[in-house]
């Protein structure tokens, strides 16, 4: 069977139609909430119409919308555990100022962004490039946080920096 | 050709991750900033140049002075989740074994479920439902559960809090409890499901559950309670007769320290309810109304040589009577 491109709405159409009503059962039994599997559901959908990819056979746009999915739903959990971390720690610093609605949507993109890029780095590595970047300690200072040389942080540091570069060189963005 | 050029940026990007290390933490060295413009000056090297200051503007909206702790936080919970789910990805094989891979989704997923499910009580609030079979459940404050009935299963979900359940009879369908730590089967039942911080605690009042944790199985019989945590099902202990008073909006204390006591309490009451240490382990015996807190406070005044001082409306602490 030759691949479907699905680059026309009428294709994705007919994928909605074969494929809609599974994949919001499977998200709703994944998520234990109606409106969010919907909502992901739907951001599935969209996500295939803004970037097509072949699909052969219905069991291959099954596994492959499962995939996308799965993906979206650790995406959304991962989003909410940051948020009401941050909200915990912000709400623990009564000097803080409430931030505002956009301030807050602002940080809480960026910590996903952020954690998204180092959560494969080793967990020191991620240490010494938050403290630096976050906190602008120096690298003796760093080097005493984490029990090692000043020259290890300074690999850490360029490993880290490289890693991010190359998964946002790699996103194509 | 693509991969020349594709290597050829690899190594521009390497060196450039290693100068911004070098920089970032270096004196006023000349001869070192002279070096690294003339590095700039070779192809390629601005644009790979520009993608880590890229990279480093992103860190920009957490660096405030006030955000820094808050955005660590973030950043943390998000290293925790996602290498539980690394440790989630890596042990699904003996998972499946047990049916219960979501359930296996460690504490994210079900604080989040707990934000979302089909019934939660807030602090001080017990509900009483009744199932579509017949089946009655109470929620004590501060719980959170899916009710999932199909053909073939009665399934209900507890996120938090504390549950106790009447079964209704029915041959054709299972009643089941899923929780993070257990699946509970009731056998023609009435019991008490609690959840903590680690793991649950059951307490059959009527017939008996069967416990499935981490592998193995055990039937708790009326008059029994255990508990199970991560490290499996607990020793079957004698169970507290009164483990439903809280339906009725009683708290029975016996044998209880005046600690355990308060924290029962502020799960019916709004705001910070505490304890002075040099009276915590009092012991503490009698009846109190879970649906009058303060009045609870109140008796324990009469009673005990403590005193119920309120600094501020949310702020509520028991001190030795001086």
């Amino acid at each position: 069977m030759a691949a479907i491109e699905f680059t026309a709405h009428r294709q994705i159409e007919t994928l909605y139609a074969a494929h809609h009503g599974w994949l919001s059962g499977w998200l709703r039994r994944r998520l234990g909430n109606t409106a969010d599997a919907a909502d992901l559901a739907q951001d599935a959908f969209v996500r295939l119409l803004t970037r097509p990819v072949p699909l052969a056979s219905a069991p291959q746009a099954r596994q492959y919308l499962r995939t996308m999915a799965n993906g979206m739903c650790i995406d959304l959990w991962r989003r909410r555990e940051v948020e009401q971390a941050w909200l915990d720690a912000l709400a623990a610093h009564p000097e803080a100022v409430e931030p505002s609605a956009e301030d807050r949507a602002i940080v809480i993109e960026t910590l996903c962004r952020v954690s998204a890029m180092l959560e494969r780095l080793p967990e020191k590595v991620a240490s010494a490039f938050v403290l630096s970047q976050l906190h602008g300690l120096r690298y003796r200072e760093i080097a005493e946080r984490l029990q090692v040389s000043e020259r290890m942080v300074k690999k850490y540091m360029a490993r880290a920096m490289l890693h991010c570069v190359l998964l946002e060189a790699g996103s194509g963005s | 050709m693509p991969s020349t050029s594709a290597a050829a940026d690899h190594a521009a990007l390497e060196q450039a991750a290693w100068w911004y290390a070098t920089l970032l933490d270096a004196g006023d060295d000349a001869d070192q900033q002279a070096r690294w413009q003339q590095w700039l000056q070779e192809p390629g090297h601005a644009r790979a140049w520009a993608q880590v200051e890229a990279v480093s503007r992103q860190f920009e909206p957490l660096r405030g002075e006030h955000q820094r702790k808050a955005a660590d936080a973030g950043l943390k919970a998000a290293r925790r989740v996602s290498s539980s789910r690394r440790r989630v990805l890596s042990g699904l094989a003996s998972l499946a074994t047990l049916g219960v891979i979501g359930w296996q989704y460690p504490r994210v997923r079900h604080e989040w479920l707990a934000r979302t499910a089909d019934y939660r009580t807030g602090t001080g609030e017990i509900h009483a439902t009744g199932l579509a079979d017949g089946s009655r459940i109470w929620l004590a404050p501060g719980s959170a559960l899916d009710v999932d009935y199909s053909a073939a299963l009665r399934r209900l979900r507890l996120h938090e809090g504390e549950i106790h359940v009447q079964t209704a009879a029915d041959a054709q369908r299972d009643f089941v409890i899923d929780t993070a730590v257990a699946r509970l089967r009731a056998l023609g039942t009435r019991f008490n499901v609690r959840l903590h911080e680690r793991g649950l605690q059951l307490a059959v009042l009527e017939g008996a559950v069967e416990v499935s944790a981490a592998g193995s199985v055990s039937v708790v019989e009326a008059g029994q309670r255990l508990r199970v945590d991560a490290a499996g099902i607990g020793p079957t202990q004698l169970a507290d007769p009164d483990a439903d008073a809280w339906i009725r909006g009683i708290l029975m204390a016996d044998q209880m320290s005046l600690a355990e006591l308060v924290a029962e309490l502020s799960r019916y009451r709004p705001g910070h309810l505490g304890v002075a240490p040099e009276i915590a382990d009092l012991p503490v015996a009698g009846v109190f109304p879970l649906r009058d807190p303060d009045a609870a406070l109140a008796m324990l005044e009469r009673s005990l040589p403590v005193r119920v001082r309120r600094p501020l409306p949310w702020w509520t602490t028991l001190e030795a009577l001086h």
